[in-house]
């Protein structure tokens, strides 16, 4: 901690009103497999420093390239060269004031990852995926890191942690795929093999899907698909994202916007994202954003939270709140106990025509099946979604009781997300 | 830059046994700020530098990277990567390389106005003045960002390119509301250039004009047509079809698999070069040499020389974006077309500056025969399946055509269709070529990458909305 200390120490003593300095270092490596073959292997040793100042509400965030005092000396010279030419965040109400107390989160470091054959894992997941499926690709990822975080009022935080990542997809022809992602902060509970079967499965069930057709489904999203639905929901809850018009959720504050419990939580046991600490130094929480049905909060960080009369929920981003690990509670019971519907094993490229309004289309990919009177039937393909995630969201009408931690693409915060089952889903396809 | 780091690089890992090396030293200045309805939210500044490394042993392909730029640092990396790759060579998928030239190269993107001749005030001052004159609207949201980077890559064949190039993006995300309802409208303008980009960007009065234009279609615009129409969309709509659906499937590693888990790979086999897909007047070229463009670029991250690639040529399908493993699969060599966005993550397949070539008539003239139809000027919410086969675009401001003659504004007209159903109803192209600049992502780690994507006004005859 010596040399960001002396970064915040320095920066106070030239006039500096705020301070944080983050120091973060991470060994990390990917195995990439591509048609049941290793195709690159990846390692990364990343150090970086960021700083962040505010003088007079003018807020300045920069980096530290070389991690000596001479190079902080002269960054600490810039950020007050650079002060001079910005301009005041009127909105600005300051940081978090420490100094606080952290809890260790359970699962959230495992020294038996960094000794872990990375390969054998591969390997295991292509012979369970090929059980089923002709050929698959994905990646493991690997990573140790620690943080640390200093403030100008009174905040000293640490944590280390590790994390594991498993994306796969499995093909039995072009278009009939399935895919499935895992992820643990310990080894002990890091299972590929599960995700690979179902990638397998998916692949060999989806072989000669038909056109799909245009309508009203009672659509059930599985955990990729309602990893990305939720994920879209907590980034509209982020306070900067309902301050930007980028969000569905404006003027929905205690209101109900369905049936279901929307959880963010920071220091979730074995949580991708947990954190003992936000980007304040606040200890991470848990925090009922959505309960019962009724929008409780949105995600703030102390500037956010004074500006609108709340505390913060220990979401800080400085600029802008972010969720940390999303869950969901709801109505529990079988997902596949519909007379007729469509089964969506996953999604992609989510885009909205207005965010403010909350109407977007997403392309369902990999397995998609018609559902009979509870049974999965005729592989279909070529639809769209096209819907408004409020209608969505107020649809929501059973969840699954099981579920299943996924991060990917479109889902970059974790959730630990069941099964949806939800009505009236507008499904369109291609005109030509 | 130390660029005798590089060069020790690939000589520690020769020493070590690797076949092939290579070493790409990037140093990076940037200055940016983001404002948020009128209100600067933050400013900022900063320097990243670090060392990516790819290499061949026994056929397999490791990369690894480090920002600590000091030996032993870059030792430790290069074992650790080396022990890895050695324990992934019992299930590997042989990688060999095409043979290219050496190259010995530095070259520069010119600043008529340096990205440092202007402090941060100055540039802030710029896009408050634009905020000042929007500030009736409920929602505006504006960020600029500048870059100057510097690239260093050299390899065990023997070439070395140093490569400097400034980058100036402004964003803007802009929200109207009246009568309780509201159109939102976003873009990205981005050029390899110094400041001198703001003189053709004209930011200030083509906000304006399109917050004019939304204004009205908020309030007056009716619903699209139903039935068969003709569609004339322009550059900017011409220029996302063609990058999700003219571009994206001509990807070689997609076609290959390599993208498979993530990005997905393409209705494109080997087998179909020469397939007609589109009509005679649809030609798209992939060109990182277009001079200031967002993709600029002479020399890939392979450190092979770029050029124009005809993707589809008249309708047909002619050429690949290759990088040297894929170009060796199909016994050619690479087109250069392997491209990193930072020094951290690995070079792939990717576009350039992907654009249709424009035609002889002006967009008037596509207009005139059309007894129904619509006009879509610029688009918001789009997406492509991951073959890249179904793509759908919503008009944001556009109008209605009747008789020969733009008319009212029409609301969020949807194109639902297939790849061939696209290129094959384009029956006209204009002569109006237009950029957009975009970043555009694939990968896995997803790397953004600078993008401009193009084309003239395009008619297409007898489409049905979706």
């Amino acid at each position: 901690m010596n040399l960001i200390n002396y970064i915040k120490n320095q920066l106070i003593k030239k006039g500096a009103d705020d301070v944080i300095v983050y120091q973060s270092n991470h060994d990390s490596t990917q195995v990439k497999f591509v048609n049941n073959k290793i195709a690159k292997t990846e390692t990364h040793l990343t150090s970086d420093i960021s700083i962040f100042t505010a003088k007079s509400k003018h807020l300045i965030s920069t980096n530290l390239k070389d991690p000596n005092k001479k190079s902080a000396d002269e960054k600490i010279k810039n950020i007050f060269k650079f002060l001079k030419h910005t301009q005041p965040n009127k909105d600005y109400e300051g940081i978090a004031k420490g100094p606080f107390k952290y809890k260790e989160i359970p699962e959230t470091y495992d020294k038996n990852i960094l000794d872990m054959n990375e390969i054998d894992y591969v390997e295991k997941g292509i012979n369970s995926a090929l059980k089923n499926a002709k050929r698959c690709s994905g990646v493991l990822e690997k990573e140790i890191g620690s943080n640390q975080l200093v403030s100008s009022n009174g905040i000293e935080a640490e944590d280390k942690s590790t994390a594991l990542y498993y994306s796969i997809r499995a093909f039995t022809t072009k278009e009939a795929s399935g895919h499935m992602t895992a992820c643990s902060r310990t080894l002990n509970k890091f299972e590929v093999s599960p995700a690979a079967k179902f990638a397998g499965e998916i692949a060999k069930k989806s072989q000669k899907p038909k056109q799909g057709k245009s309508g009203k489904y009672t659509v059930i999203f599985d955990h990729l698909p309602a990893a990305v639905l939720l994920n879209y929901t907590m980034d509209a809850a982020s306070i900067f994202s309902v301050e930007s018009h980028l969000s569905f959720l404006i003027n929905k504050l205690n209101k109900k916007i369905g049936n279901f419990t929307l959880i963010d939580q920071g220091n979730l046991p074995n949580g991708l994202n947990s954190l003992k600490f936000d980007a304040e130094g606040v200890p991470t929480q848990k925090n009922i954003i959505v309960d019962k049905g009724i929008l409780k909060t949105y995600l703030h960080n102390t500037s956010s939270a004074k500006r609108h009369k709340t505390k913060t929920t220990a979401n800080a981003g400085i600029i802008s709140p972010q969720s940390w690990n999303i869950l969901l509670e709801g109505n529990q019971g079988n997902v596949f106990d519909i007379k007729k519907g469509l089964y969506i094993t996953n999604i992609w490229y989510t885009r909205f025509q207005n965010y403010a309004e909350g109407n977007f289309s997403t392309i369902p990919r990999d397995g998609i099946f018609e559902i009979e009177n509870g049974e999965i039937k005729q592989p279909v393909k070529n639809i769209r979604i096209t819907e408004s995630m409020l209608d969505i969201l107020k649809n929501i009408q059973i969840i699954s009781k099981e579920t299943h931690q996924v991060k990917s693409w479109e889902a970059s915060t974790t959730t630990i997300t069941p099964k949806l089952l939800v009505k009236e889903v507008r499904i369109t396809k291609p005109t030509v | 830059m130390n660029i005798d780091l590089a060069d020790f690089t690939i000589k520690y890992l020769e020493k070590k046994g690797a076949s092939y090396a290579e070493a790409r030293l990037e140093h990076h200045n940037s200055n940016s700020f983001v404002l948020k309805n009128g209100n600067v939210e933050v400013s900022g500044f900063g320097t990243a530098s670090g060392l990516g490394i790819r290499f061949l042993i026994k056929n397999t392909l490791g990369f690894a990277t480090v920002n600590k730029l000091d030996k032993e640092e870059i030792k430790k990396t290069i074992d650790n990567s080396l022990k890895l790759t050695k324990r992934a060579v019992k299930l590997t998928e042989k990688t060999t390389f095409s043979v290219e030239k050496p190259i010995k190269i530095d070259y520069k993107v010119k600043q008529k106005i340096k990205l440092d001749s202007q402090d941060q005030s100055e540039k802030l001052k710029l896009i408050l003045d634009i905020d000042k004159k929007l500030k009736q609207l409920s929602g505006r949201y504006f960020s600029y960002s500048d870059t100057l980077s510097n690239k260093y890559f050299t390899n065990t064949e023997g070439t070395s390119i140093n490569f400097e190039i400034p980058r100036v993006n402004f964003f803007y995300f802009l929200t109207i509301r009246e009568n309780n309802r509201s159109i939102q409208r976003y873009l990205n303008y981005g050029q390899s250039s110094g400041l001198e980009c703001h003189k053709t960007w004209q930011l200030e009065k083509n906000i304006l004009e399109e917050v004019k234009a939304l204004k009205i279609n908020l309030n007056k615009g009716i619903s699209p047509p139903k039935g068969k129409i003709d569609i004339v969309a322009a550059p900017e709509v011409t220029g996302i079809a063609v990058h999700e659906s003219g571009g994206h499937p001509y990807e070689a590693d997609r076609i290959f698999g390599r993208e498979a888990a993530q990005a997905g790979e393409s209705f494109i086999n080997q087998d179909m070069i020469g397939k007609k897909i589109g009509s005679d007047v649809v030609t798209v070229v992939d060109d990182p040499t277009v001079e200031n463009s967002y993709g600029f670029y002479l020399y890939d991250d392979e450190g092979v020389k770029a050029k124009r690639k005809f993707l589809m040529k008249n309708g047909k399908i002619n050429e690949f974006l290759h990088n040297r493993s894929s170009s060796i699969q199909m016994h050619l060599n690479s087109n250069g077309s392997a491209r990193a966005n930072n020094f951290n993550v690995e070079p792939i397949i990717r576009m350039s500056n992907t654009f249709m070539l424009p035609g002889t008539m002006k967009e008037q003239e596509l207009i005139e025969d059309i007894r129904l139809g619509v006009y879509i000027k610029n688009f918001m919410e789009w997406n492509i399946d991951d073959v890249r086969m179904n793509q759908k675009y919503v008009g944001n401001e556009a109008y209605l055509i009747k008789n020969g003659k733009i008319e009212q504004p029409v609301k969020s007209p949807v194109i639902e269709i297939t790849t061939p159903g696209l290129y094959s109803s384009v029956d006209a192209v204009a002569n109006n070529l237009k950029y957009f600049a975009g970043n555009c992502g694939k990968g896995e780690p997803m790397q953004g990458i600078p993008v401009f994507m193009g084309g003239p006004s395009i008619r297409l005859r007898g489409v049905k909305l979706g």
